[in-house]
């Protein structure tokens, strides 16, 4: 299967779920349950991709090669949290991978 | 209670403009994430122009960076979509707010409407049907933020393709998107729950990424949500 049609597909599949219960929604109610789960759909994704992406990355890499894109993780990490803004991840991850990978020589 | 009548341009035009500009600090948001999305498909072994298309086609910022990563990785083509699509579920529940507000339009107007259902556009619109006054003035409401957010979105996503495509490989650019996650994930972990499900996802993923086609992401998915719901039912 393409490139091309995977993404077709995710978009037309995307269009299904948004155009569902708007047509559906006098015939068919919704799931209790779903709509707790969709508290937890980003997240679990979202931390899915992180984890998965991350230890990809690293998984090649020895002792000192990993230490720039794990200590670049932290420093999104403890960025996130002390100014509770999300976009701060990319600000202060990607400079500390950067002076972290010149550090080690890497 | 809402009601419906036919208005003139003038206050519809007043509606539209309404929800573009409360639509303004979305953008703030969106725009950056459009271009971080833009780059890593230009950096991605996929055509600049099919990660581009991932806009328009998937609108929705979350599958379309699972299905740019899971594509590079050379994740199974099922396995792409179903991720993609197991993280656009929330779309149904949207569907489902905006059914009763939407029911007296022609199928068209909801076809296309429905077409503009994403995250902000729905946050936006249903403020606006939550207040009383005419129906039709809330629908010009919607219309107008959610156009203004894809035109942003559109751009944004272009923009990042154009600049990335120039970028050297030594900047590591593609570490931007896991970056990018963990700082979506992070403000969340104060809630049990949603810790539980984020982090059950996290450790899952990890080990079985050795289980082939890239399965081991829709597993990680469902025992995040499982773990969650879980959580949720226990407190």
């Amino acid at each position: 299967m393409s490139v091309w049609l995977v993404i077709a597909l995710v978009g037309l599949g995307s269009y299904l779920f948004r155009v569902s219960m708007v047509l559906l929604v006098d015939q068919f109610g919704l799931p209790e349950w779903m709509g707790r789960a969709s508290t937890f759909v980003a997240p679990a994704a979202f931390a899915a991709l992180a984890a998965s992406a991350i230890a990809a990355y690293a998984a090649g890499l020895d002792l000192l090669q990993a230490v720039p894109p794990l200590g670049a993780v932290a420093a999104a990490m403890v960025a996130v949290r002390l100014t509770g803004k999300p976009y701060m991840a990319v600000i202060a991850g990607m400079p500390a991978l950067w002076i972290l990978t010149a550090l080690a020589g890497v | 209670m809402n009601t419906t009548t036919t208005l003139g341009p003038a206050p519809l035009r007043a509606d539209v403009l309404a929800g573009v500009r409360a639509m303004g600090p979305w953008l703030a948001g969106v725009t950056p994430f459009g271009l971080v999305i833009g780059v890593s498909a230009a950096q991605a072994d996929i055509p600049a122009f099919a990660g581009w298309l991932t806009g328009p086609l998937i609108v929705a910022g979350s599958a379309q960076v699972a299905t740019i990563e899971l594509l590079d990785a050379g994740a199974a083509p099922a396995v792409v979509v179903l991720s993609a699509l197991i993280i656009n579920l929330r779309l149904v529940l949207y569907s489902a707010a905006m059914a009763p507000h939407w029911r007296h339009r022609p199928r068209w107007w909801r076809l296309m409407a429905a077409y503009l259902l994403i995250d902000p556009s729905f946050a936006v619109g249903v403020a606006r049907y939550e207040q009383p006054g005419e129906r039709s003035r809330a629908d010009a409401h919607y219309i107008g933020g959610a156009v203004v957010l894809y035109a942003a979105w559109f751009a944004a996503i272009g923009a990042g393709v154009v600049l990335g495509a120039q970028l050297p490989a030594g900047l590591r650019l593609e570490f931007v998107i896991p970056l990018f996650l963990v700082g979506e994930v992070v403000p969340k972990l104060a809630a049990r729950a949603t810790r539980r499900a984020a982090l059950s996802a996290s450790g899952v993923a990890v080990l079985a990424m050795a289980v082939p086609l890239h399965l081991g992401l829709v597993i990680a998915i469902i025992a995040g949500l499982a773990a969650g719901l879980l959580t949720k039912e226990a407190g």
